[in-house]
């Protein structure tokens, strides 16, 4: 099986769509709702416009390249690669060609391994092709044009992944260095993938214009076996461009064709070259904030995190920006469990990014101080919590309000026990004859009767203690 | 009757002696009256031309009217965008073509008054020498002083109608390899064709984005200055724009006194006649204080027209491509696949010399070949600009025949072959492709033919061209 693994080698193209206000070489912005009303004559290809470079979206992709450990051009210009196509306002894209924006980077996947970085290039996104009723249903095409023009960098690597798995994790890699930077949000923008896959000593494949990171690491399985089928019958794999479906998870060819298409690129005319000097390179690499694993190797050491705790909390900016608030006045180990495990569970399972929740320390930090000190109960504090996130109320308010502090004293919660023992004897007798289950059905009403003030573990301690002195 | 110059002119609007409107709507009826008898106009604006009259004759009554082109009559070329406007380039395939924007050159020229009167006839895109070139189902501009000749080209409705109208007037003409130069040789005008860069290209439909240059076309050389200095200057919308200040040139001196440098080449390639009208203006330079030597340009006069047309055809093959009946311009009837909807928009919207660019161009950048072409030409222009960089270290202007011929007929241009034809643009070329500004004026005649003089100068110094011309303009009268 592992044999069979190596054989695999994959490279990537991953196009980025950068998180501007306004597109690549116009005012318009990179965000709109109606179809078409985000455009204008330099994005609609309109004769007589002229464009004029976004600074803001070199600056983003020279971020994406010092992190990417690359080697910056200090003089770069822009080319023309011409082909027709009808999501092309001008049928000509305005790209880099023979100098790009960074060059021979590298990116660390989780296993510690190294993927070489081949070049980071900036482009311009086509129009969009829009199919009403599917594209095999449609008949007719739409073009929505305010797609066209918003910047996007390419990200091309070396042939260096082994596996699916391998293309996937540097993917999740690449989103945690661009959200660190802040110049892509996963959910606005959108990753676009040409994936090579050949088996040793056979032919390339390119899988073309695969949509996210998962689409990738099944678009890649499916190939990986597709070729080997083709091998274990005796024949050979063709080189050629394929299509992937995301419904049936599986690839068909496009096209055969052997060479490079001519593209016949030009110096695009209409753009000057683009020179850095070595203060604005410095104010850049300034800017660039500590990267995850940086910060990941930092949590090991600074605050004694075991390695996988560290890794969840610096995987998200600003989860790691919480931690490191919160533990000034909460212990680490709770700060790390609370946020990791409760905090993360409910974003989660709810879909929302910490963008979207928009979560205030004080809050999370006030809500940790109540459970640090025991004053809250673990489960009334995720309820707390789940309040705050989905419904912004404040979480100790909230507990306040609801009577949820654990202001139980041992009378009370002994005189609960009593109760529950009482009016449940066919459990006790169950849990007597050895059935656990009867217990945690007893815990259960015992909650219940006092509010999840007191705690599981104490309530179970204490029922024992009751029944087995019976 | 000489018409006016625009300095007089706008004096005489400012003084209330002229009634824009009426003038207005005297320019207009001379256009139409001779317009179907030489082509100058592919569309004449009388609406547009008599709504701005009016609005500029309100203003001056209200007593704001400082522009320095209150109520002169401007024509402009097909190519160049205005609002509303019908513009196609001189190209079938941008028929009904209307711009949602207007280009910078025309906003500058209307915030000082003028009144654009209609867009005039050239080459497709600007791509011929003798606007015989022009698009499928557009007619041929006249030489008004000898309708069996050609204007020359691309311009040729602009130096056309500036030669023959007796009014005031001014055009907005563009040159990528010698499109204001040559007309206004053949038709005895003035062409100032300004530094790469000096005006603003936004809003200008793109023949070789690296080599057009808008410029003007005049009666005289002050007219030609006073229009390039309002539409010269930098614009945020154009990123090859430069930002150098703008220097004075309608209110400019004339002085001779600068070194002159004859080049040496394009004298022996011209016709005798042409020469010795052009040997004789370089004499009264002389006359008039400059300092005169001859130089060479050798690697200009072998490679200039070679390395040209390499680089315009290739960047005009990319530029041509945006044209494929979807969003503006000609449209078919939407049938078959997108590639056979767009080449049959494509075959039908382009004319002949059109489709030799985009497979010349095309060629030149394909993958096999874009070394040995495309490249090799640009590395050809960083040699040629260089070659008139030393010689601007010995002198501050160059001069030479603006062309090798008087206005051919076009009897006699319909004989040329392709190669011949672009042989043609020997003289024009090398400052073109080096981005120089350079300014042709009329030397003399011959065969009773005007004969331009081109005075080239070194990048941003637009300020010596027309100095010079003024003087040597002036000595010629």
């Amino acid at each position: 099986m592992s044999e069979e693994k190596n054989d695999v080698i994959i490279g990537l193209e991953c196009h980025v769509q950068l998180d501007t206000d306004s597109k690549l070489f116009c005012g318009c912005p990179t965000t709109a709702e109606e179809p078409n009303s985000a455009c204008c004559e330099v994005c609609l290809g309109f004769p007589g416009s002229k464009p004029v470079l976004n600074k803001k979206a070199v600056d983003y992709a020279l971020k994406v390249s010092m992190a990417l450990n690359c080697e910056i051009n200090k003089e770069f210009f822009f080319s023309r690669k011409t082909y027709f196509y009808p999501d092309m306002s001008k049928n000509f894209q305005i790209t880099q060609y023979e100098v790009p924006v960074g060059k021979n980077g590298y990116l660390t996947l989780s296993s510690g391994k190294k993927i070489k970085i081949e070049r980071v290039h900036i482009e311009e996104d086509p129009a969009a092709l829009v199919h009403e009723s599917g594209l095999a249903m449609s008949r007719q095409t739409m073009v929505d044009y305010n797609r066209s023009g918003i910047p996007l960098v390419e990200i091309v690597t070396a042939p260096d992944m082994r596996s699916p798995q391998e293309a996937r994790d540097f993917l999740d890699q690449l989103t945690t260095v661009l959200q660190y930077l802040g110049v892509f949000d996963e959910r606005e923008g959108t990753l676009k993938v040409d994936s090579n896959l050949s088996i040793k000593g056979g032919e390339r494949v390119e899988v073309k214009n695969i949509t996210g990171k998962k689409g990738v690491e099944k678009a890649m399985s499916y190939e990986a076996v597709r070729q080997k089928g083709v091998i274990l019958k005796g024949e050979a794999v063709r080189r050629e461009t394929r299509a992937f479906n995301e419904k049936t998870l599986t690839t068909r060819s496009l096209r055969t064709k052997e060479t490079e298409e001519g593209y016949g690129y030009i110096f695009e005319p209409d753009l000057t070259a683009f020179e850095l000097d070595e203060k604005y390179l410095n104010s850049i690499k300034q800017s660039l904030p500590e990267l995850h694993d940086s910060k990941a190797k930092r949590f090991v050491q600074q605050y004694s995190l075991d390695g996988y705790t560290a890794g969840v909390l610096s995987r998200n900016p600003h989860l790691g920006n919480i931690f490191e608030q919160a533990i000034k006045s909460v212990d680490v180990a709770l700060a790390a469990k609370f946020l990791t495990r409760e905090l993360l569970g409910i974003l989660n399972y709810n879909s929302l990014s910490f963008e979207e929740a928009d979560l205030k320390v004080e809050e999370l930090v006030g809500l940790m101080q109540l459970l640090e000190k025991g004053e809250v109960s673990e489960k009334n504090a995720k309820q707390a919590l789940i309040k705050y996130v989905l419904e912004k109320a404040s979480p100790r308010k909230f507990i306040e309000e609801q009577g949820l502090k654990k202001d139980l004293d041992e009378t009370e919660l002994l005189n609960a026990i009593e109760a529950a023992v009482n009016e449940n004897r066919p459990a006790v007798a169950d849990f007597k004859k050895g059935e656990k289950k009867a217990l945690h059905f007893l815990v259960g009403k015992v909650m219940q009767s006092t509010k999840g003030k007191a705690d599981a573990r104490e309530i179970q301690k204490k029922l024992k203690e009751r029944i087995e002195a019976e | 009757m000489e018409a006016m110059s625009i300095a007089d002119f706008v004096k005489q609007v400012v003084m209330g002696k002229i009634s824009v409107v009426q003038h207005t709507e005297q320019v207009l009826s001379e256009i139409d009256s001779t317009n179907p008898k030489f082509n100058h106009f592919n569309l004449i604006a009388s609406e547009l031309a008599l709504q701005q009259a009016k609005e500029v004759e309100a203003e001056i009554k209200t007593g704001r009217h400082k522009g320095k082109l209150l109520g002169v009559p401007i024509s402009v070329k097909d190519c160049i965008c205005v609002k509303g406007v019908e513009s196609r380039a001189g190209s079938k395939i941008l028929s009904g073509y209307r711009p949602t924007f207007n280009a910078t050159v025309i906003e500058r020229v209307r915030a000082e008054g003028a009144i654009i009167v209609g867009k005039t006839l050239q080459d497709e895109f600007g791509f011929g020498t003798f606007c015989t070139n022009t698009g499928v189902d557009f007619p041929t501009p006249l030489n008004p002083l000898d309708k069996s000749r050609s204007c020359g080209g691309s311009s040729g409705g602009s130096a056309g109608f500036t030669a023959l109208t007796e009014f005031t007037h001014a055009g907005i003409a563009e040159s990528t390899g010698g499109s204001i130069a040559c007309p206004a040789a053949f038709c005895g005008v003035v062409g100032f064709t300004p530094t790469y860069g000096r005006v603003s290209r936004y809003g200008l439909m793109d023949y070789a984005n690296s080599l057009d240059k808008i410029g003007t076309m005049g009666k005289t050389v002050a007219d030609a200055s006073l229009l390039l200095e309002v539409i010269s200057g930098h614009d945020s919308s154009d990123s090859t724009s430069l930002p150098e200040p703008v220097p004075n040139l309608g209110e400019g001196e004339g002085d001779a006194r600068f070194k002159v440098g004859i080049v040496k080449e394009l004298f022996e390639k011209s016709d005798e006649s042409v020469r010795k009208e052009c040997e004789k203006a370089v004499a009264q330079m002389e006359k008039l204080g400059a300092s005169v030597k001859e130089l060479s340009l050798p690697l200009n006069s072998e490679y200039g027209v070679a390395a040209y047309y390499l680089l315009s055809m290739s960047e005009a093959s990319t530029n041509l491509a945006k044209f494929c009946g979807m969003r503006y311009g000609l449209h078919g009837k939407l049938e078959g696949s997108f590639n056979e909807y767009f080449s049959k928009v494509r075959s039908e919207g382009f004319g002949k010399e059109a489709k030799r660019r985009i497979l010349l161009g095309t060629f030149a950048r394909m993958s096999g070949f874009r070394d040995a072409y495309y490249l090799r030409a640009a590395k050809a222009r960083t040699k040629l600009i260089n070659e008139f960089k030393e010689v601007f270290k010995e002198v501050d202007v160059l001069v030479n025949p603006t062309m090798p011929v008087v206005a051919p007929k076009f009897s006699e241009i319909k004989k040329l072959s392709p190669m011949q034809h672009y042989a043609m643009d020997l003289c024009t070329v090398p400052a073109n492709l080096a981005g120089l500004p350079h300014l042709s004026l009329t030397a003399g005649t011959a065969k009773k033919m005007p004969v331009g003089l081109m005075l080239t100068a070194d990048h941003l110094q637009e300020q010596n061209l027309s100095s010079a011309a003024l003087s040597l303009e002036g000595a010629l009268k």
